[in-house]
């Protein structure tokens, strides 16, 4: 492979991925003395971390409610439809408390009280006494908390001299014969060079992968790099059929409107000016779970009630809140929905539609982070010298259904959980066991493929009719016969792959070939998801099948974890759900019927 | 072959500057009054003549009037003209060599054409 | 003396034109900066026809349809589309500004990109920013307090020594404004720009950060401050509406202040 220069790098750690979660992890084990690289596509403030709004959940208790994390962790709990791991969701909610406070201690700019505490503004799902009123537990910095958390984060890694390599997109995990992985090879995209980072833990903070639908709310970015290295690996993914559908995106942009504007009073309308939620909710209304509410909208518009000249879409109303406070609380999505939709939320309602926002699932991992697989009986083997956070992973505090407010925190209290592992588990400055070359070859006759593909469909055309078909056959409502049409469809257009075509031959700054290669991990997740949606014959949290409308403990509460080879044929295996929790704090809790 | 930040971070802080602008800026504004006095009369003498003019100058308070604005406006300049040079001139020697030709210039202008008040006035 | 002519290989010449293979009556001409480094070619101006009826409304919607469906080696950096990542900085129609957050609405007649001006470029709409991330570096951009929380929990701030950092901590780092500023294109190498004396504000302000004298010594320089003209071209041209030229002016007066 003479045409590609390789360069050799020797860390401690290396973390892929510069969001929230990579720079947390980063920031700690910077801190902590460990040598650490931090790989990253796009410069680490660009991560889609900044585009995160409403808030960060943490039971600090500052707006005098008696919140504790045990109420948190309830939610949680029901949130996930009770698939999520309690024994992470109480260590997840625990750990809120000094994460946060941490965040702030870091300089995070958030809004204050009159005591001159951090904001806390309600979000839905977050309630007080086990479900009984709406907590304020949303610590918010306006609505751009994500900007100021990754910023922040950003900033205390330049304090601590992280080395950072920006632009580089990771290809593969170097995997040994043992299954252990031993690093992550990179194109720098500035100057087309290959190089070789070594660790001895290898962090993946690559985000989800909400760009394998055509409606999103991820950023272009998005496309879940890691999880699909991690498929090549060898290694499954856990719960994909769960994704989350945001209730508020923006009409045709799909630009989030932050759930925080409801916590801060606004409501949603069908074309009879009802406020429809209190039908479905009668406790929470507006802030009921995301799942709750997607799915009460998009009933609405089924039966005819939706909005605008088609009625396919509802509104959301800010307008009667006094204008003084959307300048202060709200003026990002202010600002929003004047550029992508011209109205101005003082006076009229926003266009919205349920719109791709989150997944919950992706690789699995224990509470510390490191990625576990199911290896015969042992469900909970650890995949040497890997670990996943933030998105990326599914550790899984979100379950079935992530309630607002949970990602921040996620990334923040898992990426300092697997700083604080890594400095356990790695030694400072440890050599590095020799890797044979045949592990390199791999990867890099891949990428030339993919550099020397002249075919004859575009990028943008196989990622287009990528996206139609999951946004058709995965979407809020799933049927049988749509899934299995689904699956047909994507397995056909995955053999498209073979005749993608590539203009760009250089290889400097070459996003004709980064795109191509993002498309082959979309792909991939695509496959596993819409394959782990149609097993699942049950309706769970964001998982809703027509066919099977109830929940079905009895047979499905268990996750699904799912492999690929590269033949793209998946094989689907399960792993019980950790209801225990982790220390006697707190009792595990039982499953319900769930109710808001 | 130096860092990004070794470049950047150059020499460091000279600590000074605010000191010029506010000179600056002071001298801008102490030339505002000495302005609105002057052109007036400055109309005047032209449209009384050569002698009326003389005689305006040997007036004390028009004599301190007209070299507190020749002196402001000398000094104004040099320090305007200073920043432009510093703006445009990128070869280190020959920017101080600009910088020390305008300043003496500055100085010898004033000083001469301060001189050629008191001359008329005494 | 800085060069005002530009050297031989950066004269722009006239490049391709992919006129619309369909006979929409909604059409609109794109005209972008193509250069690549791989040859020795000159820069040259690329046109694309493009059926608006077919895209959507922002000008990065037009970049993202040429680059899907007529030129994919087209390059620019884009990501968040909803103006909050600051990565599709560029010039467009005579602005610098944030592709994704620019209606094609707003423009007159054909629509000219062109990458930050005064950058090098990297490839087409792709400038080197390392020097801009660096300049951040050096202004130390993090907290700077010795003093812990007296209960061991958030530092205290009220709501209005809050409202201060307003209109400063919502920066998104794409250099429009920087790249704007007159006295950065004559003096980048030494004068921060205004980016970076926005974020620099942002903490001499901050409530919490008990270094604002530190930080307003290491600004207190003919070049790394005092470069600022009040041109205000950075205020004009910032996509999110904020206000460097005020925040540099504030620093200048808390110089001024403690003298």
């Amino acid at each position: 492979m003479s045409d590609y220069e390789i360069i050799d790098h020797e860390h401690d750690v290396v973390v892929v991925g510069a969001g929230g979660a990579g720079l947390r992890a980063t920031l700690g084990m910077v801190a902590g003395g460990l040598k650490t690289a931090c790989i990253t596509k796009v410069f680490p403030t660009r991560s889609h971390t900044v585009a995160a709004q409403g808030g960060i959940g943490a039971a600090l208790n500052n707006m005098g409610e008696n919140d504790s994390w045990q109420f948190h962790m309830y939610d949680t709990v029901k949130g996930s439809d009770w698939l999520g791991d309690q024994d992470a969701i109480e260590y997840m909610c625990k750990n809120a408390i000094p994460a946060v406070t941490e965040l702030e201690n870091f300089g995070v700019p958030f809004s204050r009280t009159e005591e001159g505490k951090v904001y806390q503004r309600p979000f839905g799902g977050h309630t007080l006494d086990y479900g009984k009123n709406m907590a304020r537990r949303a610590c918010a910095a306006a609505d751009r908390t994500g900007h100021a958390i990754l910023h922040t984060l950003y900033q205390q890694c330049l304090k601590h001299q992280a080395e950072f390599f920006v632009e580089y997109i990771a290809l593969d995990l170097l995997m040994d014969e043992n299954g252990a992985c031993k690093g992550v090879i990179a194109l720098c995209m500035e100057d087309g060079k290959l190089h070789r980072f070594r660790g001895h833990q290898t962090v993946l903070a690559t985000g989800g992968y909400g760009r394998v639908y055509f409606s999103c709310t991820s950023a272009h970015t998005c496309t879940g790099d890691g999880n699909a290295m991690a498929l090549r690996a060898g290694l499954p993914l856990q719960d994909m059929e769960f994704v989350q559908f945001h209730p508020t995106g923006v009409y045709g942009a799909g630009v989030l409107i932050t759930e925080g504007s409801r916590g801060e009073g606004g409501y949603l309308t069908n074309s009879e000016g009802e406020r429809f939620m209190e039908r479905y909710a009668p406790t929470a209304k507006d802030l009921a779970s995301r799942d709750v509410v997607s799915r009460s909208m998009t009933i609405e518009i089924n039966e005819g009630r939706g909005v605008g000249p088609n009625k396919d879409h509802i509104f959301m109303h800010l307008e009667h809140i006094d204008p003084a406070t959307l300048h202060m609380r709200l003026p990002g999505i202010s600002e929003t929905a004047k550029i992508f939709c011209g109205v101005d939320v003082t006076k009229e309602p926003i266009p919205v539609l349920p719109t791709v926002h989150y997944n919950m699932g992706g690789i699995p991992t224990n509470y510390h982070g490191e990625v576990v697989t199911r290896n015969g009986k042992d469900q909970n083997s650890v995949v040497s010298g890997l670990m996943a956070i933030g998105e990326a992973a599914c550790v899984s505090v979100h379950g079935a259904n992530r309630l607002g407010t949970n990602s921040l925190l996620d990334i923040v209290v898992f990426g300092r959980a697997a700083a604080q592992r890594a400095l356990k588990t790695v030694e400072k400055g440890s050599s590095h066991s020799p890797l044979s070359p045949s592990v390199t070859d791999k990867i890099v006759a891949r990428l030339d493929k993919m550099r020397h593909s002249a075919g004859d469909t575009s990028v943008g055309e196989i990622r287009s009719s990528m996206q139609n078909i999951m946004q058709k056959h995965a979407a809020v409502f799933r049927s049988s016969s749509s899934m299995d049409e689904g699956v047909k469809k994507i397995e056909t257009i995955t053999k498209n792959m073979n005749s993608i075509t590539i203009k760009d031959r250089s290889l400097i700054f070459n996003t004709d070939l980064v795109e191509a290669l993002e498309l082959e991990n979309l792909m991939q997740q695509a496959i596993v998801t819409i394959k782990s949606a149609e097993q699942r014959k049950e309706s769970r949290g964001a998982h809703s099948h027509e066919d099977f409308p109830d929940r079905d403990d009895k047979n499905w509460m268990k996750h699904t974890i799912m492999w690929l080879n590269d033949k793209n044929k998946t094989k689907v295996d399960y792993r019980d759900v950790h209801q225990n929790t982790l220390t006697n704090e707190v009792q595990s809790i039982p499953p319900a019927a769930r109710v808001y | 072959m130096k860092s990004d930040l070794a470049k950047v971070q150059g020499l460091g802080s000279a600590k000074h500057g605010v000191g010029h602008w506010k000179i600056q800026r002071l001298s801008a504004v102490g030339m505002i009054p000495l302005i609105l006095w002057f052109i007036p009369s400055l109309m005047l003498t032209i449209i009384s003549g050569y002698n009326e003019a003389i005689l305006w100058i040997q007036n004390p308070f028009n004599a301190t009037g007209l070299i507190l604005l020749l002196g402001t406006i000398f000094f104004h300049a040099s320090l305007g003209l200073q920043v432009v040079i510093e703006d445009y001139v990128h070869s280190e020697g020959l920017k101080i060599i600009s910088i020390i030709f305008v300043k003496l210039s500055s100085i010898l202008l004033g000083v001469l054409s301060i001189l050629c008040v008191l001359k008329i006035f005494l | 003396m800085a060069d005002f002519a530009l050297p031989k290989n950066s004269k722009i010449v006239k490049g391709i034109d992919y006129p619309l293979e369909s006979d929409s009556k909604n059409t609109r001409k794109v005209n972008v900066y193509r250069w690549s480094p791989d040859d020795d070619e000159n820069p040259r101006i690329d046109s694309y026809t493009l059926d608006l009826d077919n895209c959507g409304p922002m000008v990065l919607d037009a970049l993202i349809k040429i680059k899907d469906e007529v030129d994919s080696s087209l390059t620019f950096r884009r990501s968040c589309r909803e103006g909050i990542c600051g990565s599709c900085s560029m010039n467009v129609d005579g602005t610098n500004t944030l592709a994704c957050l620019k209606s094609m609405d707003d423009i007159k007649g054909d629509i000219n990109i062109y990458p930050l001006p005064h950058m090098d470029v990297i490839k087409d709409l792709v400038p080197d920013l390392s020097k801009a991330y660096a300049q951040l570096t050096s202004i130390k951009p993090w907290l700077q307090s010795d003093t812990p929380a007296s209960d061991g929990k958030e530092r205290r701030q009220s709501p209005e020594e809050r409202e201060k950092i307003d209109g400063l901590w919502e920066c998104v780092l794409c250099f429009s404004c920087t790249t704007a500023c007159p006295s950065y294109w004559w003096n980048g190498d030494k004068y921060l720009g205004p980016a970076v004396l926005l974020q620099a504000y942002r903490w001499i302000v901050d409530s919490r950060d008990e270094n604002t004298g530190e930080r307003l010594d290491a600004l207190e320089d003919p070049f790394k401050l005092y470069r600022c003209h009040t041109i205000m071209n950075c205020t004009q041209t910032c996509p999110k509406g904020l206000n460097p030229a005020k925040a540099i002016g504030e620093i200048k007066k808390l110089q001024l202040e403690r003298q």
